[in-house]
């Protein structure tokens, strides 16, 4: 008997727990768009409800293990209030720097959502913003943004000093078209989510360019519209394929490793609302022996993000949850 | 080009879509009425609205699941999308083909019938018909969701016929019995929908259409003279075939995007405004079996749609009227805060988007207008005409600059009247404006002062004529 191996079967990505439902406020989450994970999981996640709800704009500050602790900021202009939030990261000391695409300007937060500061003008020199979008925070104190309709990235210090940039609209190598999501491998390489070009870039520490992954398209290796990647100490690529409701992940060097649909099942904060509401648990059992595949699929996906632990935090922004899967080198029995 | 032939091309920007400002019309003009007409036919043709830098900027509009969101969402794409006779065509069905949120309280649902009349409402009837019918959010509406093989209800079957389809007569005759109602209503028997996932814990799922073949009603039917063991497809069919069907959407075509006729419970008895307009699209129909892109070229191209006789005669519904005024005044014309609150202007105006007040519509025409309602389409466009920071207002300012260093009053309201339109008034209105602008004198623009005096005095004229009763009118 002979066994025949086809892909790349040294690890597999499987799915462990959902976290969240679908909540204005408290605990819960409502069109979230990016998240960051902190010291002790704990997680902030970015809400951006319809504007019929802006008592519902907010920061959700959960524990992985779908603790609530409480929740920060409000829509507005005002210091402190957030409008068209778009890409938050933790600095080194776990304070919360969010990207706002509406106002042009990084407000900063402490650990438990009290305002610090915020910094940003509009405009398209060295420094200025125009719809930044993601950000991350390198252990140095270097904060790295996509600046998405200057089509490029800018890096500052935490305080807002201009510190560099690079990229420029347009398809070639090292250009952008409304790039998004941005992320550092462990060496400091910079990752970002070209999204207008439906491509992952990947970049020195200093901006040089160094590949590009993906086209556009639907099949394995192409993307629609990525809105965010991420890169594990492995230095395997997992992309929010968002316009194709996936998740891809790839090798260092781009090779495609598998494609996550999403396996949601129901969360703890779930199955307590549903347990307050017994007509919505009869009509759910029906809904499901109709369709079981329905709720577990990725509806919009547009935030990866690894914690502490390498767990793959996947925002499933339509659906008002987070999907988490962990990273094994020996799959269970399915 | 001759100022009729502007006038022309703003009447079909005006009635095909949801008006235009200046820069297009000028475009539109150089490109000529019929390669304009062409695009407008082909909206597939051309790109749409960017469905993913929606979602990026606005999530929570991108397949939007609240009722707030849906409105705010269709709004935006009547203001927006490129394609503006499709967008004009679903308001066009949403006014026929009735349901609301009052009885459906599902958002997404509502979403979804737009997106139907969106992406079908230029085709085949025959097809739109069909989805129509197996739509889930019109099934519950019309409580076909309720009518089963032992118990049937007519809801569904009856509307399909009356206000869907046929018309209750036409030439003073009846249309149908109702015989043809239980028959029509026995054969949609088992079209209903399936369980959808609730609500909690992650918001609501698109509802999805089920045929029951064990409760569906498979006996003999015979249905406006044929006789079978009819489904709700050869129901369908058979609907499609009959003349009145042909009339009925010849005349609401008419109606919508000609002049304003009597209401429809009045048609069997009242003959069409443009019988001949309307026997041509008859005609049309049947010959491009049943294509409602086929039936809009004739319409366009006639004279009855052409005629001058016709032009500024139709009373704007709440959203021409609000879609209009943004459009000119260069408000929302790309993604930002604050539309959600805009979007609720037509149901200011009387017309709340995505729930008409019966399976019947709004009564339309004159009925648009009430003191209230008056108050209401005034307040909003003369509030956003006036706003002399909105890039739309800026330029027609910026245009009338252009007529000289200095405009006398009849200049300066000839102009304005002109930009918003072409708008042509009457003598009497035109009096009292003039009247107003000859208080202020001759206007100048050069220095600062005289800058900010003509846009002051400018923004006033506009206001102004949004007021007028002329601009009432499409």
């Amino acid at each position: 008997m002979s066994t025949h191996f086809f892909g790349l079967n040294q690890r597999a990505i499987e799915y462990s727990y959902s976290i969240g439902r679908n909540e204005f406020g408290g605990a819960g989450f409502r069109n979230p768009v990016d998240m960051a994970v902190g010291d002790d999981d704990v997680a902030y996640v970015i809400n951006r409800p319809h504007e019929s709800r802006p008592d519902a704009v907010r920061v959700t500050v959960m524990t992985l293990d779908e603790e609530f602790i409480s929740q920060f900021s409000s829509y507005g202009d005002e210091e402190g209030q957030l409008t068209w939030a778009s890409g938050v990261a933790l600095d080194p000391q776990g304070n919360v720097f969010i990207a706002d695409q509406w106002l042009d300007r990084i407000s900063i937060f402490d650990k438990d959502g009290e305002f610090l500061d915020c910094w940003g003008k509009t405009g398209t020199g060295d420094g200025d913003l125009d719809r930044p979008a993601g950000l991350v925070i390198r252990d140095d104190g270097t904060l790295f943004l996509t600046d998405s309709r200057n089509h490029r990235v800018q890096a500052f210090s935490l305080d807002g000093r201009f510190k560099g940039k690079f990229g420029s609209l347009g398809d070639g190598h090292g250009r952008f078209n409304l790039p998004w999501g941005i992320s550092l491998d462990k060496d400091g390489n910079v990752f970002v989510a070209d999204w207008g070009n439906d491509r992952i870039q990947q970049f020195t520490t200093e901006g040089e360019w160094r590949a590009s992954f993906g086209q556009p398209g639907s099949s394995i290796g192409q993307f629609h519209r990525p809105a965010s990647v991420c890169v594990d100490d492995d230095g395997d690529i997992y992309v929010a394929d968002t316009g194709n409701n996936r998740v891809q992940v790839l090798t260092p060097d781009g090779r495609f490793v598998t494609a996550l649909a999403g396996d949601h099942r129901l969360s703890r904060l779930g199955k307590e609302k549903l347990l307050a509401n017994p007509d919505q648990i009869r009509q759910r059992a029906l809904a499901f022996a109709n369709d079981p595949d329905y709720e577990r699929h990725f509806n919009y996906p547009c935030s990866v993000k690894l914690d502490r632990q390498g767990r793959l935090c996947v925002v499933d922004s339509k659906q008002g949850r987070i999907q988490i899967y962990a990273k094994t080198k020996e799959p269970t029995l399915v | 080009m001759t100022s009729n032939y502007v006038d022309l091309i703003a009447h079909l920007l005006r009635r095909a879509g949801f008006g235009a400002d200046r820069d297009e019309l000028e475009a539109r003009t150089a490109q000529g009425y019929d390669s304009t007409l062409d695009e407008l036919l082909d909206p597939l043709g051309h790109p749409g609205i960017d469905d993913d830098l929606v979602f990026r900027l606005h999530p929570a509009l991108y397949i939007p699941n609240s009722i707030e969101s849906c409105v705010h969402d269709w709004v935006y794409r009547m203001i927006n999308s490129p394609r503006q006779l499709q967008e004009k065509m679903s308001l066009f069905w949403h006014t026929i083909l009735c349901a609301g949120h009052s009885k459906i309280d599902d958002g997404l649902e509502m979403g979804v019938m737009i997106s139907m009349f969106r992406d079908h409402g230029m085709g085949s009837f025959r097809d739109l018909l069909y989805r129509l019918s197996t739509n889930p959010g019109m099934l519950y509406y019309l409580d076909n969701t309720e009518s089963h093989k032992v118990a049937v209800n007519e809801n569904y079957g009856r509307e399909l016929l009356e206000l869907f389809s046929m018309g209750v007569g036409m030439d003073d005759e009846m249309n149908y019995t109702e015989d043809d109602v239980k028959a029509c209503a026995r054969a949609f028997t088992g079209w209903n929908v399936a369980p959808a996932y609730p609500v909690f814990p992650h918001g609501r799922s698109q509802w999805q259409f089920r045929f029951d073949p064990a409760d569906h009603d498979d006996g003999e039917k015979t249905f406006l003279g044929e006789t079978g063991r009819w489904n709700g497809d050869d129901i369908l069919d058979i609907i499609c075939r009959q003349p009145a069907t042909a009339r009925f959407i010849a005349r609401h075509m008419s109606n919508f995007f000609v002049s304003d006729e009597p209401p429809v419970p009045s048609w069997r008895l009242t003959p069409p405004l443009h019988p001949e307009l309307v026997q041509t699209l008859e005609r049309t129909y049947f010959e491009s079996e049943y294509d409602i892109t086929a039936m809009l070229r004739v319409l366009f191209t006639s004279e009855a749609f052409k005629s001058e006789s016709v032009r500024y005669s139709k009373v704007k519904s709440p959203a021409e009227m609000a879609i209009g005024a943004l459009r000119l005044a260069g408000e929302h014309r790309e993604l930002k805060p604050g539309l959600f609150e805009v979007s609720l202007e037509p149901k200011y105006m009387g017309m709340d988007l995505m729930n008409p007040p019966t399976v019947e519509g709004w009564h339309t025409g004159r009925e648009w207008i009430d003191s209230g309602t008056l108050v209401e389409r005034i307040n909003f466009t003369s509030d956003l005409l006036g706003n002399t920071e909105l890039s739309g207002v800026r330029s027609m300012i910026d245009r009338l600059k252009a007529l000289g260093q200095a405009l006398s009053p009849e200049a300066l309201v000839d102009g304005c009247l002109d930009l918003i339109g072409p708008l042509p008034v009457h003598e009497e209105t035109r009096e009292q404006l003039l009247a107003h602008a000859q208080r202020g004198g001759e206007v100048c623009h050069g220095s600062a002062a005289e800058d900010a005096e003509f846009t002051r005095r400018a923004g006033e004229m506009f206001q102004m004529i949004a007021s007028t009763a002329e601009y009432q009118f499409g």
